[in-house]
């Protein structure tokens, strides 16, 4: 819990997000009487809006920082008026009666104060009837009227204190794995409620050993434990049994055969015992096995789902609205409603909703979510434009001509599905344990009966049963699930979300490295990396002040680098940006510009950005991409593994050589589309390699499912991270190193926990087979051998 | 001792019942956050009451400064 500070030591920090305050933002809030100072006017305002509504509680009680928050702007109230759109709506409103049904994901979740706060907030509103907010999946289930409160004012209220809400429609995937969860619970409930029963009456079972129960009562206590164990095999455990026969179908033996073979072999030989008044019952055994393995397999499960449940809620990539101009009037539809050759208007800082030409105006546009590459593009008439790209700093008019599946944005994510089809798969370790330990395990028991049936017909059943619990592979089926469950949770509190189940596998086998370079092995965005100051008038930090403040009117990237502090500034008058050069206004009396080198006077030096104040320079900077922290440590720990490592870039620029010059890169390839990255990776595989893939863009997610494995960065497209099978959530590069070795760790417990367990099952094997085993010391033997493997498997838990 | 014949049915009975109420509860997604109910007993509900009248003219007031 991070309770509210009160001394001194701490005033540096933002009341709110917590986050560093600027030197010379002086702006606080009143909180409990006293003034707390605050890091921007975004903060100021959401916490002054919790303090007056009386939700203080939020921060006594929060256990994770709030974001920062940025301001709103009439723009972004305008995008959520357009939610209020009845076409629009129709997409993720669902009615109930009088009442309508929205979900929404919602940004800006870290802990349970969160949700509190947030479902106070929507109450407030009144006409709502039920707010659902989900601290894991970050998504909030709202119920109201919708007649008398308009979709935009709950999403309003809720960005008012700080959190980005936005209407989802999960994909029927996920929707049909949250029913997979539901059923594991359910079962996982009827086997835990169930168990607890029939031990109750197994305990009682078992002291009639010790002192003479009355017959009468023995045979009706193995009755009870049938009618209670019952639910749990032909309900909790089925699903064991459906999948070892669906791997039959395909003539496949899979873990589940040997698994279905003990529970059902038991709990019909139980069952016979129970009618006939015969031989031993082993109800209470089967039950806890199916709970211990139930239990395991919905840990795993649950690991994976959190992680896919992250992702897709990033799935924005389409605006839902367009300004589309009709009889030389704008009007706002719903962009699906778009028809070829309609005239499309797109403001500053909007996202384009089609394909295609401009016909009116020029602009700048950032089309790094299609190509990685920072730097924006420039765009005159007749220039094509891509849907999903953002618009900088012109007014534009588009005449759409492509639409839907044939716009640019969805022909990659085709080419990443056709990708996924045909995505090659490594054999899984457990397939091929379970494969020959299923034949040696069905031949011992045909052995068995046909020797004792020979010889004692009698005693034949009971004793090939006995053999089937006594080497129940219950250590062996637990031995896989609880170290993988293990090492995830581990790689999760690391910031490493592993989507899919066969990760950690594949990456022991992987043999070669591919990464993207913007983005991935830079940060993406650029910083100042030389200044030049050429008037005495302005020193360094003036010039940087004036530069900063001037360039916070910009949306294009380069704009980012330049963030030093800005308090010494005064406000700027008439601020316009002019296409394709740079921002201009008027300080002072006098007139200032940045923008590209050129511009006004032009200098003979590598600089990309210049500072002039009446059209002389005063200041210039080179900026360039940074690269990251992690990259070399790590590209020198994977030479040294030895890996082979390429790197494949978008960047047509000598800028990949020299940056795999200075890494030490294998290989090299410049100039990639996202169709020549998965040639390069596909004829890599050809040569016999298993391929990794790391990368950020849009352009990386149909190699994602080229390779062996896709790891994307958190920081990086939406698609790229719904397409990968890690997401490294802070970006760090060097948490590779940590996978890798993760990795290496989980494969060698699985080792172990496997030679454990076949040990202690071949060892009770003869003995059974013998007709020595008693069904209670198979019974004890079973759960030491489990209670070995399991904690064998949480050492993988413990941090590197 | 043969009361038993009865009484453990009946103990099968309320097995039985929770089971069903668990089912309901795991239908209306009380299981799918854990976290945010371990949480809620922390929140005080009634200073919120008093002061939710307060909240609407404030709400309203930060709406000209938006």
């Amino acid at each position: 819990m991070i309770p509210p500070k009160e001394h001194a030591s701490s005033q540096s920090e933002c009341f709110h997000c917590l986050e560093s305050i600027p030197l010379g933002f002086i702006q606080t809030v009143e909180y409990n009487n006293q003034p707390q100072p605050v890091c921007c006017i975004g903060c100021q305002a959401v916490a002054e809006s919790i303090i007056s509504s009386g939700m203080t509680d939020y921060y006594k009680f929060r256990t994770a920082a709030a974001g920062k928050v940025q301001q709103l702007i009439p723009e972004q109230l305008l995008m959520f008026k357009s939610y209020d759109d009845d076409d629009i709506q129709e997409d993720f409103i669902h009615h109930s009666g009088e009442l309508s049904e929205v979900l929404l994901s919602i940004e800006g979740i870290s802990c349970a104060a969160c949700a509190w706060l947030i479902e106070k907030q929507l109450l407030s509103l009144g006409d709502i009837t039920r707010v659902d907010v989900n601290t894991s999946t970050h998504r909030a289930m709202i119920l109201w009227d919708k007649s008398n409160l308009k979709l935009s004012e709950i999403i309003e209220a809720s960005a008012r204190i700080g959190y980005k809400a936005y209407p989802f429609q999960p994909d029927i995937e996920e929707a049909q794995k949250q029913q997979v969860a539901k059923s594991y619970i359910r079962r996982l409930g009827v086997a835990g409620i169930m168990t607890m029963q029939v031990m109750m009456f197994a305990f009682a079972l078992y002291f009639d050993m010790f002192s003479d129960m009355e017959d009468d009562f023995e045979q009706y206590f193995r009755w009870i434990s049938f009618v209670l164990a019952s639910p749990v095999i032909l309900y909790s455990a089925l699903p064991f049994l459906t999948s070892a026969i669906r791997a039959l179908k395909v003539k496949q033996l899979n873990m589940d055969l040997p698994v279905s073979l003990a529970i059902f072999g038991a709990y019909i030989a139980s069952t016979w015992a129970t009618v006939f008044n015969t031989g031993e019952v082993y109800f209470e055994s089967i039950c806890m096995f199916s709970f211990l393995l139930l239990l395991g397999k919905y840990l795993e499960f649950r690991a994976r789902l959190k992680a896919s449940e992250f992702t897709s809620n990033l799935q924005k990539l389409l605006p839902l609205t367009a300004r589309i101009i009709k009889n030389f009037k704008e009007q706002i539809i719903a962009a699906k409603k778009l028809k070829l050759n309609d005239i499309i208007l797109v403001k500053p800082g909007e996202i384009i909703p089609a394909d295609g030409l401009v016909i009116d105006g020029k602009t700048t546009i950032d089309e790094s979510m299609m190509t990685g590459e920072h730097e924006a593009v420039s765009k005159e008439v007749n220039a094509q434009v891509y849907a999903g790209t953002t618009n900088h700093d012109g007014l534009v008019k588009i005449c759409v001509n492509q639409l839907g599946t044939h716009t640019l944005i969805n022909q990659i994510v085709t080419l990443q599905n056709k990708a996924l089809t045909s995505r090659p798969k490594l054999a899984e370790i457990t397939d091929k344990v379970a494969q020959w330990f299923v034949a040696v395990l069905l031949i011992v028991a045909g052995l068995t009966a046909t020797y004792w049936y020979s010889t004692d017909p009698e005693q034949a059943f009971w004793i090939t049963i006995s053999v089937l619990v006594a080497t129940c592979p219950c250590a062996l089926s637990l031995a896989i699930p609880t170290a993988l469950t293990c090492s995830v949770a581990n790689l999760t509190k690391k910031g490493l979300l592993i989507k899919k189940a066969h990760v950690l596998e594949t990456l022991t086998k992987i043999d070669s490295f591919s990464f993207d370079k913007t983005g991935t092995l830079t940060e993406g965005c650029f910083t100042i990396k030389n200044s030049h100051f050429l008037n005495e008038k302005y020193d360094k930090t003036t010039s940087l002040a004036l530069a900063s403040a001037l360039e916070f009117h910009s949306q294009h990237p380069i704009a980012k680098a330049f963030n030093f502090d800005t308090s010494s500034v005064e406000v700027f008058d008439n601020i316009t940006g002019e296409t394709g050069f740079g921002i201009k206004a008027i300080y002072q009396g006098q007139s200032i510009a940045i923008g590209k080198n050129g511009w006004f006077e032009t200098l003979n030096l590598p600089v990309q950005v210049v500072l002039y104040i009446n059209e002389k320079a005063i200041a210039a900077f080179e900026l360039e991409d940074k690269i990251r922290d992690g990259a070399s440590t790590l590209i020198t720990y994977l030479k040294n593994k030895p890996f082979n490592t390429h790197l494949l870039t978008g960047d047509p620029s000598v800028a990949g050589h020299n940056l795999a010059k200075k890494l030490s890169f294998d290989h090299v390839k410049t100039g990639c589309s996202p169709a020549q990255k998965q040639q390069y990776v596909a004829n890599t595989i050809n040569q016999n390699h298993i391929v990794a893939m790391v990368g950020d863009g849009v352009n990386d997610s149909p190699v994602f499912n080229t390779a062996h494995l896709s790891i994307a960065m958190g920081s990086g497209a939406d698609i790229s991270k719904n397409t990968a099978d890690v997401v490294l959530l802070n970006s760090d590069l060097s948490s590779i190193k940590h996978l890798i070795e993760i990795s290496h760790k989980t494969r060698r417990i699985v080792k172990e926990n496997l030679i454990l367990s076949i040990t202690y099952n071949s060892a009770i094997l003869p003995l059974a087979a013998m007709g020595m085993v008693h069904p209670w010391m198979a019974v004890i033997g079973m759960s030491a051998s489990s209670i070995i493997v399991i904690t064998n498997s949480l050492r993988l838990l413990k941090p590197l | 001792m043969s009361i038993i014949y009865v009484l453990i049915p009946i103990a099968i009975i309320f097995v039985i019942i929770a089971i069903a109420i668990f089912f309901w509860a795991v239908k209306n997604e009380q299981f799918s956050d854990l976290d945010k109910q371990a949480h809620s007993i922390l929140f005080d509900d009634s200073e919120i009451k008093n002061k939710s009248d307060n909240s609407q003219t404030k709400n309203k007031d930060s709406n000209h400064t938006l």
